[in-house]
């Protein structure tokens, strides 16, 4: 039998999409979009290759949309186990430019890492559905080891950003869970004193990030130089923007990774303040309308995972806006769906379907 | 449906809770309720965390705006120079003295070159390159801070045009234009003219205008003086380049602005003339109009060959110049100091005369020698046997030492540095040249602070005769000798006539009407002493240069001077660079003085014997080439 809410007709119910969260999810694809038009001069290869990757989101998202979450739980350690023995596997069989992240398969190349942020979210969500909340002390053991194997196993890649955002993200997901203040202060006095044995455990590049991260103009065309433009990019917008197609430095390419990492820099240089000002509105109304659907889910594993998703995708926008605005360290993550790049668009679709698939299978709630 | 689904439920939580107990029994309206304050914090913190951040961005964008709009337009535009065509600079016939010409740097950018190899093949065939040349290529090519291979500097189009031939065989040729300078008489004309070089540091703090984007700056010299002039505007192109200096496209451009034509008082025939008359020797001669200052040669031999410095001086070359004995890059008609020596009779007979010291009659006796108080040693006339009784004229004609020391005893050092300084000893001629020297007209004042010592009587004598402290530069000697010439008309002599501007050819001429400051002469003493130099070429008898061959068509007045060096006896060293300096000063035509003419032949010896045919010789020339050739035109 089925139970639908007021909100849940049409073609969206036969698609079991959240209609609001995909409206606000396309207009930030969008605005993408175009500026990744406008830093490729025009190239329109890039814009089909990021067309067809945007599609395939779609389809994993309206697909995953479609599983009803208790699959999810099921299978979730069969998920999280597989993703630790293909990072294992990368670490042997890897392959990359700086850093060993993909794992080639022949017929198909991607970053397991990626398969993490959202394996990792489920694991925590389905450990802690049938355990009582606020989470026990014991529980909160499990919960770290679950996240801090594949942090490890992903900073030796070694990619320190993935692994810092997979760790956090796990870290919502005990938030959501319910733990207790007491909890929370000792996770960050933990954290606090982990941080010179992790230090010690980085490669200089990434040390040289950090610390280029502080005094950004010391070595411009360095490891600085990418803060450095970006900033000239953004500064130089100012509130209106140069204008559509007019960025001067994202088109002569002053702006490095402009249509990766950089695209927000991009898009606020053309666009301005007001331009920045929408597109972090839109994100916040998605993130909202994700925290409206993990609090009116069902269960504690629903709500969990639901709201760690969401949250999580936040996150990496934090990370990203952070990093080129010079809030973080230069890490390399991507802008999620405005940044050019195959997997890191098919995951954030992929964790945008399992939310959707939250919201549309839930039971009535009663009164 | 419904119950038959909650029985399910309650029954499966019943089991539950037998199993595990109460305490961990989930409890779903307080796991809800904890979930959705958790959320709303979550929430806040979420909308908190972009609040911060976009106030953050607030700073970058709106609040340093202005900055990065300056940083950004830094990133993106680069102004390039189109340096300006110099003017040339033209003698006063309009014979080309300095002019500009391009060449060209045939090279080729690296990123258009395909096959390293295949390049080096070709450039080897159309060059014709040696060994040596193919090495420099390939370090180029390993050299990765070059952007381009330079295949040939200094071309000239015709050479190019040759080259292009082959072009199809390094289609990678560009060309880059460079402006060049050259000197028709490098030598003769060098200490005219001086030379152009790179701009560096110490021109930035100087007279001559550095404009945005000149590279080259006259560096002494004409070129130096007339710079304003000469160089013209820079213009400039604002082009855009992207992150790896590739140009873009060019938003705007300002097209260069041509300098000035600069013609020159000096006529360039008389000026070789001269300059060949010195060859050998180390000396100067000018040769100036009297009566409006125009110099028409200006000559320190040796000179040296300025387009060495156009092209820019190897270390070699300049170190050669600089050890060279005859010090070629010492600008003696300007900054070389002497002795006046007897050059300076007229004008102390002059000034003598108008202070009734003595009137042209008084005479005086010359033995030889002349002895004054407290001085063991007699002060010697250059005639050991004396000219007897001597007045003015013919002390002047004989150039009688002991006349001079006795007007000197009786006028005294004070009389002597006043009346002297009308006739601009002790003072820059200001001529349109930098650098040049003042001389030293001597007095009490001056040797009290220099040498903290008292004025001696017998000094007096010595600066009677132009020797001891006296200096006085060529041109100095010459500028006195004009106004001798001209009656007291006082002109500052100039090179400059007249420049054109080669945008619009306007013509601005030198001003005279300005030029003109009439000094006070008494006719009568001017006259006496004329006649005086008039005797030292004519007077068979006394006069020190009456040996010389004269000149048929006109007649010319002049003194000999032989100044000391080292203050020992005349030419009794075999030592050239010990002996006397030969100077000799005159003007032409003795009736109408057209020009003056002052000759200084360092360590030359006798001023009669060496500078005073130069000077007839010269002044041969001008009345034969150069006067009958105006009069002509």
């Amino acid at each position: 039998m089925r139970y639908t809410t007021d909100e849940f007709s049409g073609i969206s119910s036969i698609l079991k999409i959240d209609l609001k969260l995909f409206a606000i999810v396309m207009i930030i694809v969008f605005l993408g979009m175009i500026t990744l038009f406008s830093v490729s001069s025009g190239d329109s290869s890039l814009m089909v290759k990021q067309g067809i990757r945007i599609l395939i989101g779609l389809v994993a998202m309206i697909l995953l949309a479609q599983i009803h979450p208790d699959n999810f739980r099921l299978f979730s350690p069969v998920l999280y186990f597989g993703g630790i023995f293909l990072l294992v596997l990368t670490i042997f069989f890897g392959v990359g430019k700086s850093a060993d992240r993909w794992l080639d398969l022949y017929f198909l190349r991607f970053q397991p890492s990626e398969l993490m942020k959202i394996f990792v979210p489920l694991m925590i969500a389905s450990f802690y559905s049938d355990k009582s909340l606020p989470p026990k002390f014991k529980n909160l053991v499990v919960a770290a080891f679950i996240i801090i194997v594949p942090g490890l196993l992903i900073a030796k890649q070694p990619d320190l950003g993935t692994a810092i955002l997979i760790t956090t993200s796990g870290v919502i997901a005990i938030f959501l869970s319910g733990i207790r203040l007491v909890h929370i202060f000792l996770g960050l006095a933990f954290v606090i004193g982990a941080i010179p044995f992790l230090w010690s455990l980085m490669y200089d590049y990434q040390k040289s990030r950090i610390l280029s991260f502080f005094s950004p103009d010391q070595d411009v065309l360095g490891s600085g130089y990418h803060l450095v433009q970006s900033k000239i990019a953004l500064g130089s917008g100012g509130l209106f923007g140069k204008g559509y197609m007019n960025g001067t430095q994202s088109k002569l390419d002053f702006l490095p990774e402009n249509h990766t990492d950089f695209i927000f820099s991009a898009f606020g240089e053309e666009f301005g303040f007001m331009g920045v000002l929408l597109l972090i509105t839109l994100y916040v109304l998605a993130t909202f309308r994700g925290m409206s659907i993990s609090i009116k889910a069902t269960d504690n594993f629903s709500r969990i995972l639901s709201g760690t998703l969401i949250l999580t995708i936040f996150l990496y926008v934090l990370v990203n806006v952070g990093m080129v605005i010079g809030i973080l360290p230069i890490v390399g993550a991507p802008l999620p769906f405005m940044s050019y790049g195959g997997t890191s668009m098919l995951t954030v679709f992929a964790a945008l379907g399992i939310i959707m698939s939250i919201k549309s299978h839930q039971r009535l709630m009663r009164k | 449906m419904v119950s038959k689904h909650r029985n399910e439920t309650i029954r499966k939580r019943h089991r539950f809770e037998e199993k595990t107990g109460w305490e961990d029994i989930n409890d779903p309206v307080r796991d809800r309720a904890s979930h959705k304050l958790r959320a709303l914090v979550a929430s806040a913190i979420v909308f908190a965390i972009s609040l911060f951040y976009l106030d953050h961005i607030f700073q970058i964008q709106i609040n340093d705006h202005e900055l990065y709009t300056t940083r950004a337009e830094d990133n993106r535009i680069r102004v390039r120079p189109i340096e300006p065509i110099r003017g040339n600079i033209l003698d006063r016939n309009g014979t080309i003295l300095a002019e500009s010409f391009d060449t060209f740097d045939i090279v080729a950018k690296k990123e258009k070159i395909v096959s390293e190899e295949n390049f080096i093949i070709n450039a080897k065939k159309v060059f014709k390159f040696e060994k040596l040349e193919v090495d420099r290529l390939k370090k180029e090519f390993k050299n990765k801070k070059l952007k381009e291979i330079t295949l040939q500097k200094n071309t000239s189009m015709e050479e190019f045009t040759k080259l292009s031939v082959d072009q199809y065989l390094l289609p990678e040729m560009e060309l880059i234009v460079k402006s060049n300078r050259r000197y028709v008489f490098p030598e003769s004309t060098s200490h005219v003219l001086g030379y152009t070089g790179k701009l560096s540091e110490n021109d930035f703090d100087s007279t001559v205008e550095i404009k945005e984007g000149m590279t080259s700056v006259g560096k002494i010299g004409v070129e130096r003086f007339y710079q304003n002039l000469l160089s013209g505007s820079p213009g400039f192109e604002k082009l855009e380049t992207n992150a790896n200096n590739e140009i873009i496209r060019v938003l705007e451009k300002k097209s260069a602005t041509r300098g000035s034509d600069v013609y020159l008082t000096i006529d360039i025939k008389l000026q070789n003339y001269t300059y060949e008359l010195l060859k050998g020797q180390r000396g100067s001669i000018i040769v100036m109009n009297p009566h409006n200052g125009d110099i028409l040669s200006f000559v320190s031999h040796p000179g040296y060959d300025i387009n060495l410095f156009a092209r820019g001086i190897s270390s070699k070359d300049y170190k050669k110049l600089l050890q060279d004995k005859a010090n070629p890059l010492f600008n003696r008609a300007l900054i070389g100091q002497y002795p006046p020596g007897s050059t300076i009779k007229p004008f102390f007979g002059i000034v003598a005369l108008e202070d009734g010291i003595i009137d042209k009659s008084k005479v005086f006796a010359c033995t030889g020698a002349y002895k004054l108080e407290n001085y063991k040693r007699p002060f010697k006339c250059w005639k050991k046997d004396g000219h007897m009784d001597v007045n003015l004229s013919s002390a002047v004609a004989s150039s009688c030492d002991v006349f001079f020391y006795r007007l000197a005893e009786v006028s005294g050092i004070d009389m002597i540095h006043e009346k002297l300084q009308k006739f601009g000893f002790g003072e820059k001629t200001y001529i349109d040249l930098y650098g040049e020297k003042t001389g030293l007209l001597p007095s009490r004042e001056w040797k009290n602070q220099s040498r903290q010592t008292a004025w001696y009587p017998g000094e007096t004598l010595n600066v009677g005769i132009g020797q001891g402290y006296f200096l006085a530069t060529p041109l100095q000697l010459a500028n006195a000798t004009s106004l001798l010439a001209s009656g007291g008309s006082s002109v500052t002599p100039h090179l400059f006539l007249r420049s054109i501007d080669r945008v619009n050819n306007e013509v601005s001429n030198f001003n005279y009407s300005d030029n003109k400051n009439e000094i006070e002469i008494d006719t009568e003493s001017l006259h006496v002493v004329n006649e005086a130099m008039w005797r030292v070429i004519y007077d068979k008898n006394i006069g020190t240069a009456s040996h010389i061959k004269k000149i048929d068509s006109l007649e010319f007045a002049g003194k000999t001077g032989t100044a000391q060096v080292y203050n020992l006896d005349k030419g009794k060293t075999g030592k050239k660079s010990l002996q006397d300096h030969a100077l000799f000063i005159s003007f032409a035509p003795f009736e109408s003085p057209e020009i003056v003419v002052s000759v200084i032949v360092d360590n030359g010896g006798s001023g009669s014997a060496v500078a005073a045919p130069i000077a007839r010789d010269i002044i041969n020339f001008y009345f034969e080439n150069i006067k009958s050739k105006v009069a002509m035109q």
